[in-house]
């Protein structure tokens, strides 16, 4: 039997993707008419016409990038739940470590940063009066369903070949610490990894109330870089409560109250609007003090997160791990 | 102030049955001035004030008003601007047959962002002002010609606006509501309003407080 | 907008489109129902199968040689007995047993009654004697249909009858297993098998630390190589594989009812009434712009698919768990052996909820999205008129 009965998630998970990939595609097609002959100056009835159907446009890719992001939700969940009878796999890593699997959710992830920049795009254009953003919105889109024809194409190749029958990691191998080999880049240790993430938070802070655009998308991009491995052999260890268990994907289960949900995407929030407020900052009807300050949320949401359950470990047992 | 240049429009264009509905229109209408168009029906009176109001766009040339190109905006803007400087009082009302008074009324509000308080404070008060609020939860279908012309007097009026267009609004009524009518639109002058009527409705014609007449000719404005 | 008045606005619209939204929401319901049914019954043997297993042992080892499973003799029970950290060893002597006068098997089990574990404890066998037995209650029908109102003469391969008396019968809602099994004494189970007094079909063991299991196996295979060694995981697993392979066929069935449905939801919805043109013109003409129908076109849908979705929901719970689904429930369970009724006990996860609702409702949207902007953007100087 083909692996992808493996579960019925990951057949509608597919189902979904093709739904929305095939609306995706009508916009792209109207996209490209749309460009072709777009010129605004003009009071033509095929101007007209266009105008009526950019409308449809707008409509399928707003509701199809929204149903995107959920789905990269949905995505996560049913590869965590793939794990219960994958043999070997006790969360979403073990999957993940598999042929196209870390491209994939690579992939899903920078996708996500470019469908939130097209929508913040489309609230500017429609704002305008003058259609100033509509060519470069469309262009976007463009550039953006093609990304996600990548996407698409990875998910069957890797979701496709996933073994039934061979054993994969379990997170404990794939992210184990030991001496010799230590995936912390820098060859840092831990102290100095957690040392370095409140610096850089620190940091952040004061670039954010100074208004300093790309040093501050410069530090967030360290910020998350370094995170990444804070989370994953610092901090998951507090919210495990196991020294031993190192892991990224084991806190997005429902034991641990999907807690990992909420971190990651704090810290990838706060990079984006980081993001938004370096590409939109020559716009000048747009409140760029609302990127900075909605970064700054975020980013301070995920270090209370992580901090949090160190804290809380050490209140209830006296000591650090 | 508003402005009309060079305005066309044609309909069908490109084919055979290609004609135009308006021609070159030019003019301009002062704020506060109480202005008729005239001319028989297909003239082109009802394209022209559906232009004005921004319902349609012109094939060609722009509408200004106050030195805003309306007839420009994108959707979204036209709307806006509609329901906040623009009352339109339909031929035939155009009202919602199975709604109420109260609603119909309370319509153009919606998209402006009232809350439901003030939607309904704002309601009572146009619908007093009407001299139709004794029918406020009425359904439509049951009032009679001239409570619905009250209903959509009052629908036009609900958002304050400076600017009143009106496509023959007393083709459907008897004589005495034709009276009541055209004194409403006396007192809306009064009050500093800007008012265009499309009709040939000869009541119209010998108005003492009119102050400009337009004739429409197939689509061409006669002098 | 405001929300509220919004959302005032959009149930106005809808009760006064009843008509039109009625046979859409009828339709949807359907659908909602069927899936739900069956995702729900599902999961709830799924779990029942997974319940019971989980309580069996560890291991089981069985002698196989040349692809055929034989009897495994009880001394192994000594040799196993030596292996650090293997506990719990238990004989288990279990077959079928051909009930001639139907064409059907019996399944035996046979129990040490003076060495009874908690589970079958609880079924009340504590003061059986070796020569009753415990039966299933489709068992029980089947007998007393031959007249066998309170025993059973039981053919024994050496040509004797030997009488059982029935000791009791269990009750339908015990377990998806058990309605036709017969549990009798050990020995007594031998001999109806034919299996000889020193043997036993199996031998079953745990091994209570987790990361033991690997090197047991390894050395019992050692030890031993005729022996088959199966792990109550790659049981489990071969479960959950198997009920999602059936789950995965009838779902791919299943889209085909679904591509029939969204063809006629699309168009019913691209039919635009003359009078519904006319409502459009009408509040765009007061100042609605393209984008406002839009909103309210597309919440109207939402909220007609998300209570369908909640009807089709409570309605497939209300079949499954209280009416217990007559005839769906056959998908998932064999019928070949004796007729095998049982009761399906609620259990479902969160996550079908979910799944169902991204499911339906993104396919619902994503088939008017289109009608819904025809119309939202028809020329409304002409319908005025």
């Amino acid at each position: 039997m083909s692996s992808i009965f493996l579960s019925n998630e990951i057949l509608i998970f597919l189902f979904l993707q093709t739904t929305i990939y095939t609306l995706l595609l009508i916009s792209f097609i109207y996209s490209i008419t749309i460009l072709r002959d777009w010129d605004f100056k003009k009071s033509t009835v095929l101007q007209y016409k266009l105008e009526k159907r950019s409308y449809l446009v707008i409509l399928i890719i707003s509701f199809s990038l929204f149903i995107k992001i959920l789905l990269f939700f949905y995505f996560i969940f049913s590869i965590d739940n793939l794990s219960h009878f994958v043999v070997g796999a006790m969360c979403a890593a073990g999957i993940f470590s598999l042929e196209y699997g870390e491209i994939s959710l690579f992939l899903k992830l920078t996708n996500l940063f470019f469908i939130g920049i097209w929508f913040v795009l489309n609230s500017l254009d429609l704002k305008r009066k003058d259609y100033k953003y509509t060519k470069i919105k469309l262009l976007l889109f463009i550039f953006i369903f093609i990304c996600l024809t990548f996407e698409y194409i990875l998910d069957f190749k890797f979701l496709l070949n996933i073994p039934l029958n061979k054993a994969v990691e379990c997170c404990s191998v794939i992210f184990e610490t030991s001496s010799i080999s230590s995936k912390i880049p820098f060859g840092l240790v831990n102290s100095s990894l957690i040392l370095i993430l409140y610096i850089l938070f620190v940091l952040i802070v004061i670039l954010n109330i100074q208004k300093k655009s790309i040093l501050l998308l410069f530090f967030n991009i360290l910020f998350v870089y370094i995170s990444y491995f804070a989370v994953t052999y610092f901090f998951s260890t507090y919210i495990y409560e196991l020294p031993t268990h190192q892991c990224p994907f084991c806190m997005l289960q429902s034991e641990y109250y999907f807690i990992g949900y909420f971190i990651w995407s704090a810290l990838f929030l706060g990079l984006f609007f980081s993001i938004c407020s370096v590409v939109f900052y020559r716009n000048n009807s747009l409140d760029i003090y609302k990127f900075y300050k909605l970064s700054l949320i975020f980013t301070t949401i995920f270090v209370f997160l992580v901090t949090f359950f160190v804290l809380k470990y050490y209140v209830v047992n006296g000591v650090f791990l | 102030m508003i402005v009309a240049k060079n305005i066309s429009k044609i309909y069908f264009e490109g084919s055979k049955k290609e004609f135009y509905a308006l021609k070159n229109i030019n003019f301009e209408i002062k704020k506060g001035s109480f202005v008729i168009f005239k001319g028989v029906s297909g003239s082109g009176k009802s394209t022209l004030l559906s232009i004005l109001s921004t319902i349609s766009k012109p094939s060609f040339g722009e509408i200004l008003f106050d030195k805003e190109p309306v007839s420009k905006y994108p959707d979204i803007h036209a709307s806006s601007f509609r329901a906040k400087n623009i009352g339109y009082i339909f031929q035939s009302f155009n009202l919602f047959e199975d709604l109420t008074v109260f609603v119909n009324v309370s319509l153009p509000l919606i998209p402006l962002g009232f809350s439901q308080k003030d939607i309904d404070k704002k309601v009572e008060e146009i619908l007093t002002l009407s001299n139709i609020l004794h029918k406020k939860d009425e359904i439509v279908s049951n009032l009679s010609g001239g409570e619905k012309q009250r209903c959509a007097i009052a629908r036009a009026l609900i958002n304050n606006s400076n600017t009143i267009l009106c496509d023959e609004p007393t083709s459907s009524l008897d004589y005495e509501n034709s009276m009541n009518f055209i004194k409403t639109l006396k007192e809306l002058k009064e009050s500093g309003k800007t008012i265009v009527v499309a009709t040939h409705d000869p009541l119209f014609f010998e108005l003492d407080f009119v102050d400009k007449v337009f004739e429409l000719k197939n689509g061409v404005l006669v002098e | 907008m405001k929300i509220s008045v919004f959302i005032n606005l959009i149930f106005l619209l809808l009760h006064k489109q009843k008509t039109k939204y009625i046979s859409i929401f009828i339709l949807s319901t359907l659908t909602i129902f069927l899936l739900s049914t069956v995702i729900f019954i599902k999961s709830s043997l799924q779990n029942e199968i997974l319940k019971t297993l989980e309580s069996h042992n560890d291991f089981i080892i069985q002698r196989e040689f040349g692809g055929r499973i034989f009897d495994i003799e009880n001394q192994l029970e000594d040799k196993l007995r030596n292996i650090y950290g293997v506990k719990n060893i238990t004989k288990r002597v279990y077959g079928r047993y051909k009930f001639l006068s139907e064409d059907v098997y019996f399944t035996i089990i046979g129990v040490d009654f003076s060495n009874l574990n908690k589970e079958l404890k609880n079924l009340g066998l504590q003061n059986i004697s070796n020569d009753e037995m415990i039966v299933g209650f489709e068992v029980d029908n089947l007998l007393k249909k031959y007249k066998y109102t309170n025993y059973y003469d039981f053919f024994l391969p050496n040509k004797e009858i030997k009488k059982v008396k029935i000791a009791k019968v269990l009750e339908k809602e015990s377990n998806i297993i058990s309605s036709d099994i017969i549990i009798l004494d050990i020995n007594l189970a031998r001999d109806i098998l034919g299996i000889n007094r020193d043997f036993s079909t199996n031998i079953a063991f745990d091994v209570p630390n987790e990361l033991e299991r690997t090197n047991i196996k390894q050395k019992l295979q050692r030890l031993d190589l005729e022996l088959n060694i199966i792990q109550k995981e790659d049981i489990l697993k071969k479960y959950e594989t198997i009920f999602n392979y059936k789950g995965g066929v009838f779902l791919i069935l299943y889209l085909v009812v679904l591509f029939a449905f969204i063809m006629i939801l699309y168009q019913r919805y691209s039919q635009v009434s003359i009078n519904e043109r006319k409502q459009i013109a009408i509040f765009k003409a007061i100042g609605y712009s393209v984008r406002d129908i839009i909103k309210i076109k597309m919440s109207e849908n939402f909220v007609v698919a998300f209570v369908s979705y909640l009807f089709g929901v409570l309605l497939a719970y209300f079949f499954v768990f209280i009416l217990n689904a007559p005839i769906l429930k056959n998908i998932f369970i064999d019928f070949s052996n004796i007729k095998n009724d049982f009761i399906i006990y609620p259990y479902i996860e969160f996550s079908t909820f979910v799944t169902l609702f991204l499911f339906f409702m993104v396919l619902f949207l994503s088939s008017v999205l289109i009608p819904v902007w025809k119309i939202s953007a028809i020329n409304p100087y002409e319908s005025l008129r």
